[in-house]
């Protein structure tokens, strides 16, 4: 089965990779599978399984979109090195496709987490709280904004 | 357009993030590592910031030996690599004095000048010996001769343009050219795809940048409408000055620009076209004039034409060609001519040389038979690897073919298979293509012969059956003389 790839207008190279097909399907093949693999790692039930792939999904995916700043490639001389990858994706359009996306993932995941664990603390606690802060992080409002100072620049 | 099997694109990200988290995690430890360790930076900063060259260190590095190969002899067909051993997995590579003797498709040796010439090279050594291997000074202080003079000339006839201004190098000729001719107030809008020179001197010039989808004429209008519409960012005047950047074949591509389209949309909304030429001007054509030949577009309706004399010309140096107001202008303000040494003799020699062999002024045909044998090489080599089920790039007559590999652990497996069998190819991954699409680039020369094509197919199809890289069903086996590949559009 093909599919085709359109070139982007997108010249910032840290975040261009995300316009091309197939990124959805392979982040959620990879949250799936990472639920298998903590499944026969620590034999615990699904629903701590699932618990866990959330709060790991949730330290991942805020340490490198919502914390991490810059790109990692030196020639391109620093011009966003004040924005987070969040704030980088689709040159700072907000409620894109992409966007929203992104945005669901984490509730979907919350909704699957707390459903098979029957809503018991303390794991509701915890996985509502890393839904609450992912979904805060991701609205329009909040578009280069840093709360206290917390992760400005110098 | 590239049409990637699905399945394909899944697993190539996939292998990117695990690529990823591996790196990461090996950067962790090494924290962890140091910290112990006292450092000896005594209280200087570090040079480089961890994050910024991640990919350089944890992803480049590992498949470092399938990059900047050293060669030890003329890039002609045939080519000296040297080989190279790692003690430390490939963090350092040491040279060594052993040679191995492989098929050039890497150079861009488009009409075979990258050695030996039976006309052009007895004419360097003697303007070598006349004028000397540099003119040691810039063109308006003591390093125009004669021959910059003729060249410039010549230049400027093979064009088709007016004048012509030559810089001694070509990606200086971009980054120097494009903020002499623009700045703050003026709109550049520029292919996606387009050079990192011409990135650079549209940054450097500090005019405003707008990207327009790749070589879609549509979307080029859609942009000018809008740019025009809205004027400068936060004043809304209108734009002093709007130029359009396009190239003649994009290198990493292979396509060819739709010259026309774009000619007619900028003559409508009254934009300048910068066309730049590197990989076309000596390849594509009748006689070699470049994309405004092959396509029928009057040079008169582009306002600049750039090229550079690398490719087809075996020498260095670029050049620009427009009306003389225009070169006049540069030679009084762009800083590679006022400030940067002249392009060395010998090399303005070689390219004059090479223009009078092309155009048959040496007195025989070679310049034709080289054209049209590279023109054949192309159709047959690019036919071939498309009936053998690869995914190729590029439009038909474009000597430069990508053959898609995607997969990253298929960049070393393929570029490494293809060294054992004594086949020197280029291949190119993230960053300098898209993470998903990385290639396999070729590029075919006139000095090309009909069975060094056919013993490099042979080992790119055996290399592509060890890394899987068929994507395309093979055409069924026919009883056929050659025939021309379809477009891929």
């Amino acid at each position: 089965m093909y599919v085709r790839a359109l070139p982007t207008t997108d010249v910032n190279r840290n975040t261009e990779w995300f316009t091309y097909p197939g990124v959805w399907t392979t982040y959620i093949l990879i949250l799936f599978f990472s639920w298998l693999l903590v499944l026969s790692v620590f034999h615990c039930s699904p629903g701590i399984a699932w618990t866990i792939v959330h709060l790991a999904h949730f330290t991942v995916t805020y340490h490198s979109f919502h914390w991490k700043k810059g790109t990692p490639f030196g020639d391109d001389q620093g011009v966003y090195n004040r924005l987070t990858w969040w704030e980088q994706i689709d040159n700072g359009k907000q409620l894109t496709r992409n966007r929203k996306f992104l945005t669901v993932v984490p509730v979907v995941l919350y909704l699957i987490a707390s459903h098979t664990t029957d809503y018991q603390h303390p794991m509701l606690f915890l996985n509502t709280l890393a839904v609450f802060v992912m979904v805060v992080a991701k609205f329009p409002h909040m578009h280069k904004v840093r709360i206290f100072g917390i992760n400005g620049d110098q | 357009m590239i049409t990637i099997p699905y399945l394909t694109a899944v697993s190539t990200y996939f292998s990117y993030g695990l690529l990823f988290a591996f790196g990461q995690l090996r950067d962790y430890s090494r924290l962890l590592f140091d910290w112990w360790r006292t450092n000896n930076l005594q209280g200087y900063a570090p040079i480089c910031l961890a994050h910024e060259d991640f990919y350089i260190r944890r992803l480049y590095h590992r498949i470092q030996d399938c990059f900047g190969r050293p060669i030890s002899s003329a890039p002609d067909a045939w080519v000296d690599v040297v080989e190279r051993v790692s003690n430390d997995n490939n963090k350092t590579l040491k040279r060594t004095t052993k040679t191995s003797r492989c098929l050039n498709l890497g150079s861009y040796n488009y009409l075979g000048f990258g050695s030996f010439d039976e006309y052009c090279t007895p004419r360097v050594i003697e303007s070598l010996k006349k004028f000397s291997a540099s003119t040691c000074s810039s063109r308006v202080d003591a390093g125009t001769t004669s021959v910059h003079a003729e060249l410039e000339e010549c230049v400027a006839k093979y064009v088709g343009q007016p004048a012509a201004i030559v810089c001694g190098m070509g990606y200086a000729t971009n980054s120097a050219i494009i903020p002499v001719l623009i700045g703050k107030g003026g709109l550049i809008i520029s292919d996606s795809l387009n050079h990192t020179s011409i990135v650079n001197g549209a940054r450097g010039s500090g005019a405003t940048i707008r990207v327009f989808q790749h070589n879609t004429p549509s979307h080029l209008e859609k942009v000018l409408k809008e740019q025009i519409a809205e004027g400068q960012p936060r004043t809304h005047r209108p734009w002093k000055k709007i130029i359009v950047v396009v190239e003649g074949i994009y290198s990493m591509e292979g396509e060819i620009c739709h010259l026309p389209e774009i000619v007619s949309i900028c003559k409508k909304y009254k934009a300048y076209v910068y066309l730049d030429e590197a990989h076309s001007i000596g390849a594509i054509g009748k006689t070699g004039r470049g994309v405004c030949e092959l396509l029928g577009v009057d040079t008169a309706d582009i306002d600049i034409m750039m090229g550079t004399f690398t490719k087809s010309f075996g020498s260095c140096g670029g050049y620009i060609a427009g009306s003389k107001d225009l070169i006049q202008y540069l030679k009084h303000h762009c800083p590679a001519h006022l400030y940067a040494t002249s392009i060395s003799t010998p090399s303005a020699q070689q390219i004059i040389s090479a223009i009078q062999v092309i155009l048959g002024e040496d007195g025989s045909n070679r310049g034709a038979q080289k054209l049209a044998r590279i023109r054949e090489n192309s159709n047959f080599f690019r036919a071939e690897l498309q009936k053998m089920g690869f995914e190729v790039l590029g439009d038909n007559d474009s000597p430069v073919m990508p053959i898609m590999l995607y997969n990253p652990a298929k960049i070393p497996a393929f570029s490494r298979e293809c060294l054992r069998e004594n086949l020197a190819v280029v291949v190119v991954g993230f960053p300098a293509t898209p993470l998903l699409l990385a290639r396999a680039r070729i590029c075919i020369s006139a000095s090309h012969s009909r069975e060094d094509l056919i013993k490099a197919l042979q080992v790119i199809s055996k290399a592509g059956d060890l890394t899987g890289i068929k994507y395309f069903p093979a055409a069924p086996k026919k009883q056929d003389e050659e025939k021309y590949g379809i477009k891929l559009d």
